[in-house]
């Protein structure tokens, strides 16, 4: 592999800064937003809950996934992605135990590139950093809805090739402004379930992890090496996404911004949210409950 | 089945071919079971096995290319029409290909009439992503006179019968109708702003690579169906896709679904068996006229 340094002093398997917020959206039952670095995704999940008779299905819960970019309507290439989506969350809950209810989730990129004006260009909405994102925040808004069974947790990253002579040059995680540079790519999302079998890579403390989805393309002729390479550092890179997701959740209540989601919660929890909000009067905190 | 409890006779085919329906629309996966127990499929084929493609080009003349696809009963049949444009703005010396996919209600009855399903706009999307960076008509070729005016070609597929992996049938199709297509010399003329064509000279588009889909399909976590049906389809647990060049060089692949089987990774083997099926079907695309 190519050690030089990118455009931003990365390494070639360097992520950037992850950065996980569980927002506390009022009226779903759970939300988060999840970032590598500027490229940031917020989901929210509301579910299990009740279904119009026509997406009714009698053995299992019916996911409605919408995604929406951030600029103009959600087109050819979100209908897609939220297709995949569905396909991708579908293997990792337990839908089987809540019949006949619906599990909505609502997918808001936050940031996107210059969008074309929709002939003739590819991805130019979802790339596949940002389609990573996306697949993260909803990990992560199921986790914090806590409602929906869950087999493992989901994390996805991708992975970019730079033009180069000899040898593939992948990298993790490109960047928006590596995004032009880049003749090939993609997002590979892999599920972390105590469930799978144990492989002899997985590392001790992390649970067993196998590839759920990709779409690895590349306008440069490529063969199966180059695919297992790009598959072996995606694989460290969800790592990495995992461990952060697990350092998230430990902080999930003290992340929570609604001060509505405060209200409900035990003497025990608000007298820590007291104490880490020790600036704000009490007056103050009421008036904000008040606002909602 | 009255019939068949009350005679003493063996019961006739016809009454079992009934039974055997029945228990396929009842039960399809414990039917699709009973199959891959013996090592075969329902269609008869082996596991790995693929169905017949034959590729018929330029039987609509009202079209400047077109290419009918059938790969066992899925035919696809493909249309390019070409237009005069202005390019992009972000890039004014490319024209640019639109893609389209329709799944209408004559081809199953999986599809209902009205816009659009999801289906068919996943597939237009993912074959618009394939096309694209595949890069089997340079845009560059298609330019006219730079910011000015450019070629945009409409490739238009209307599946007219579904028995499953339309993707592949209309990849082919794609494909097959854009080396068919002719497009008239064009020539900007400055003065009056317009483009002439000619009406006599015809040339053929620049192909770049062309793209073949093999798609598979894993059911139960433990069997890998090459070229699923329309039956299996909805069966599978895990589907993948593999395009690859006339070279055997990749261009795209899609794994939707957990691609294990016991602890074993199953993409290679995929890969392999698309690389030797690959080299089989752009022979046909080659002869085929």
């Amino acid at each position: 592999m190519s050690t030089t340094t990118r455009s931003d002093g990365r390494t070639y398997d360097q992520l950037r800064d992850i950065m996980i917020v569980y927002e506390g959206l009022d009226g779903v039952d759970g939300s988060a937003r999840f970032g590598f670095g500027q490229t940031q995704s917020l989901t929210s999940v509301s579910g299990p809950m009740e279904v119009r008779p026509n997406l009714e299905q009698p053995s299992q819960a019916t996911l409605d996934i919408s995604v929406r970019p951030l600029v103009g309507i959600a087109g050819t290439d979100s209908k897609a992605l939220s297709t995949n989506l569905k396909a991708i969350l579908a293997p990792a809950l337990f839908l089987s135990h809540h019949p006949r209810t619906l599990i909505q989730i609502v997918g808001q990129a936050l940031c996107g590139t210059e969008s074309g004006s929709g002939l003739g260009s590819v991805g130019k909405g979802w790339n596949a950093t940002l389609v990573a994102s996306l697949i993260n925040a909803t990990s992560a808004a199921l986790v914090n809805a806590s409602s929906v069974p869950m087999k493992g947790v989901i994390c996805a990253v991708s992975v970019g090739r730079f033009p180069s002579a000899s040898a593939a040059t992948l990298v993790l995680d490109p960047s928006e402004a590596e995004l032009p540079h880049l003749v090939g790519g993609g997002c590979f999302a892999f599920l972390f379930s105590s469930a799978l079998p144990l492989t002899p890579s997985s590392p001790d403390e992390l649970p067993p992890c196998s590839l759920l989805w990709t779409n690895y393309t590349s306008s440069v002729v490529y063969d199966d090496t180059e695919l297992r390479q790009a598959q072996a550092l995606a694989e460290e890179g969800a790592r990495k996404v995992w461990a952060a997701m697990k350092e998230s959740v430990s902080n999930m209540e003290r992340t929570a911004q609604c001060p509505a989601f405060n209200r409900f919660k035990s003497a025990k929890t608000e007298s820590r949210v007291k104490k880490d909000t020790k600036n704000l009067s009490e007056s103050e905190v009421d008036d904000d409950k008040m606002e909602i | 089945m009255a019939a068949a409890t009350t005679s003493l006779s063996a019961s006739t085919s016809a009454e079992d071919a009934l039974r055997a329906q029945t228990f396929q629309r009842l039960h399809p996966k414990a039917y699709l079971e009973r199959f891959l127990e013996e090592n075969i499929r329902p269609d008869g084929r082996e596991l790995d096995e693929w169905r017949d493609v034959s590729v018929h080009m330029g039987s609509i003349s009202t079209a400047d290319g077109s290419a009918l696809v059938r790969l066992g009963d899925t035919t696809v049949v493909c249309g390019v029409k070409a237009e005069i444009t202005e390019p992009e703005l972000d890039s004014p010396e490319e024209g640019f290909i639109v893609p389209n996919l329709d799944l209408p209600a004559i081809c199953s009855p999986k599809f209902k009439p009205g816009p659009p399903t999801e289906e068919a706009q996943v597939m237009s999307d993912r074959l618009n992503d394939v096309l694209v960076t595949a890069g089997v008509v340079s845009p560059s070729s298609l330019c006219i006179q730079p910011g000015k005016a450019a070629w945009v070609l409409y490739i238009d597929a209307t599946c007219i019968n579904y028995d499953g992996n339309a993707f592949d049938a209309t990849l082919l199709a794609m494909v097959a109708a854009l080396r068919n297509t002719r497009l008239p010399r064009a020539r900007f003329d400055e003065e009056t702003g317009r483009t002439v064509c000619s009406r006599k000279v015809q040339e053929p588009l620049q192909i770049g690579r062309l793209p073949i889909a093999m798609t598979f399909g894993i059911f139960d976590g433990m069997h890998v169906l090459s070229d699923p049906t329309s039956f299996e389809e909805p069966l599978l647990d895990t589907v993948m896709s593999v395009t690859m060049d006339d070279d055997g060089g990749l261009v795209s692949v899609t794994q939707v679904g957990l691609g294990v089987i016991g602890k074993q990774d199953i993409l290679p083997q995929c890969i392999t068996a698309a690389k030797y099926r690959c080299s089989i079907l752009a022979q046909q695309l080659h002869t085929s006229s």
